[in-house]
């Protein structure tokens, strides 16, 4: 399941539609991505994410195949907001059902580095001192690196 | 207005188009199949004991576009271009809903290769899903829209799909690339009428600092054609444009990530973009 929505999730409530009915889940992972009220600049007030419709749903899909590729996994549940957003606000969800908990931890992980460098999602920060675009940062590649030699 | 499958004696035959000329034509048809809101979700899922359905149906309806000739007596058989079948699963109503393009250059029109091929992808998800659901009903196949040929554009008006927008409704400006609020660079998003053009958008970062989100590239004037001679091309009518061979700027060819080197087609789409940053 892959969302791309403006409106809040409920962590809950996709944690519980995972396990829905099924007894042969051993581990759920959940990741969710907040808004921090300082990155690039402090005080950053609000956040405007833009994204690719079509092109976005896509690559969240090709990703999502490839972890159900690399580990045995039971479900997925994947989340992006769009649109404005505020410190406090959820932003992002990966959430990861696997019958052993190492395959939803690294699957979860995996999910997270290939996103943040693979799908096309843009942020800017509006702070008190101005606007602008969020920087690449060379850690989310380097992450994103781990997982090509495994 | 007349049948033009039947002669002058109200027998069957088939058209021969070898007198009309060759355009580029594309069709869109769509279809939806209704389930129970409990096999959406193993579909979703992928939890159904035939594994992965959408990519199935996907293969099915692309297959079945090929084979439209074996099937419906009177086509002709085509070298299609390019066909692409996408699904759309709404969990407001449990329903899937498809939708194939298909395109040649040639003499004869695609809706029923469009038509075939979402047929058949309904028809597959049935297959796929109906150990859990004998009740899942597939309905309103239809065409959604045709360009190119002798009888012109046609675009169906009403009853197009609701849920995730399609590569033709971003085209018609149904859906905005900026979502919710934004404080600065509204956008608007160009038609597609022009069908020997290139469509170039620019997005986040880069149409800001372009001020230009989209615009239609003459296929004639790409002096090479893939994304290299696309730069090309822009940098020539805009020198604003200097700025796509920075390279931190990435390009994506109808969605997926391409290189200077990736071909190009009239009627492609290409995105320019700085680096993502979602998450």
């Amino acid at each position: 399941m892959i969302r791309v929505q403006t409106q809040p999730f409920d962590v809950a409530v996709e944690h519980q539609a995972l396990l829905d009915r099924r007894t042969d889940i051993g581990a759920v992972v959940c990741f969710t991505g907040m808004v921090r009220d300082f990155n690039e600049r402090p005080e950053v007030l609000a956040l405007s994410l833009e994204h690719y419709p079509g092109m976005t749903e896509r690559s969240l899909a090709a990703i999502v195949d490839e972890a159900e590729q690399r580990w045995a996994l039971q479900g997925v549940r994947l989340i992006h907001r769009v649109g404005h957003l505020e410190p406090g606000d959820p932003i992002v969800l990966v959430a990861v059902a696997s019958a052993h908990r190492r395959d939803a931890f690294e699957a979860c992980d995996f999910i997270m580095d290939y996103l943040k460098t693979r799908a096309p999602f843009w942020k800017k920060e509006h702070t008190a001192s101005g606007h602008y675009w969020v920087g690449e940062r060379d850690s989310d590649k380097h992450d994103a690196k781990r997982w090509e030699t495994s | 207005m007349s049948l033009t499958h039947l002669n002058s004696r109200g027998e069957a035959h088939m058209v021969d188009v070898g007198d009309k000329t060759e355009t580029r034509r594309e069709a869109v048809a769509g279809g939806r199949i209704h389930m129970r809101p409990q096999t959406l979700a193993l579909l979703a899922e992928g939890g159904l004991p035939k594994g992965d359905v959408l990519a199935t149906a996907r293969i099915a309806g692309i297959q079945a576009a090929k084979r439209t000739p074996e099937l419906i007596p009177l086509c002709h058989a085509l070298a299609l271009s390019k066909v692409s079948v996408d699904f759309t699963l709404n969990e407001a109503d449990a329903s899937v809903d498809v939708t194939a393009t298909c395109r040649l250059t040639g003499r004869t029109g695609v809706e029923m290769e469009a038509l075939t091929a979402v047929s058949v992808a309904c028809l597959t998800l049935y297959d796929m899903c109906k150990a859990v659901d004998k009740d899942m009903e597939i309905g309103a196949i239809r065409l959604l829209s045709k360009t190119g040929g002798k009888s012109g554009e046609y675009r169906r008006e009403h009853g197009d799909h609701d849920g995730l927008p399609s590569a033709s409704d971003q085209a018609q400006g149904v859906a905005p690339i900026v979502t919710g609020k934004c404080f600065e660079g509204h956008i608007g998003v160009a038609l597609r009428h022009e069908q020997s053009c290139i469509h170039v958008k620019c997005l986040a970062e880069l149409r800001e600092r372009l001020g230009i989100s989209d615009i239609d590239i003459p296929y004639d004037s790409l002096p090479a054609p893939n994304v290299a001679g696309l730069k090309s091309a822009l940098e020539e009518q805009d020198p604003r444009f200097a700025l796509l061979g920075e390279q931190r700027i990435l390009c994506a060819v109808n969605q997926v990530m391409s290189t200077e080197e990736t071909p190009l087609t009239e009627g492609d789409e290409v995105a320019f973009f700085p680096p993502v940053t979602g998450g």
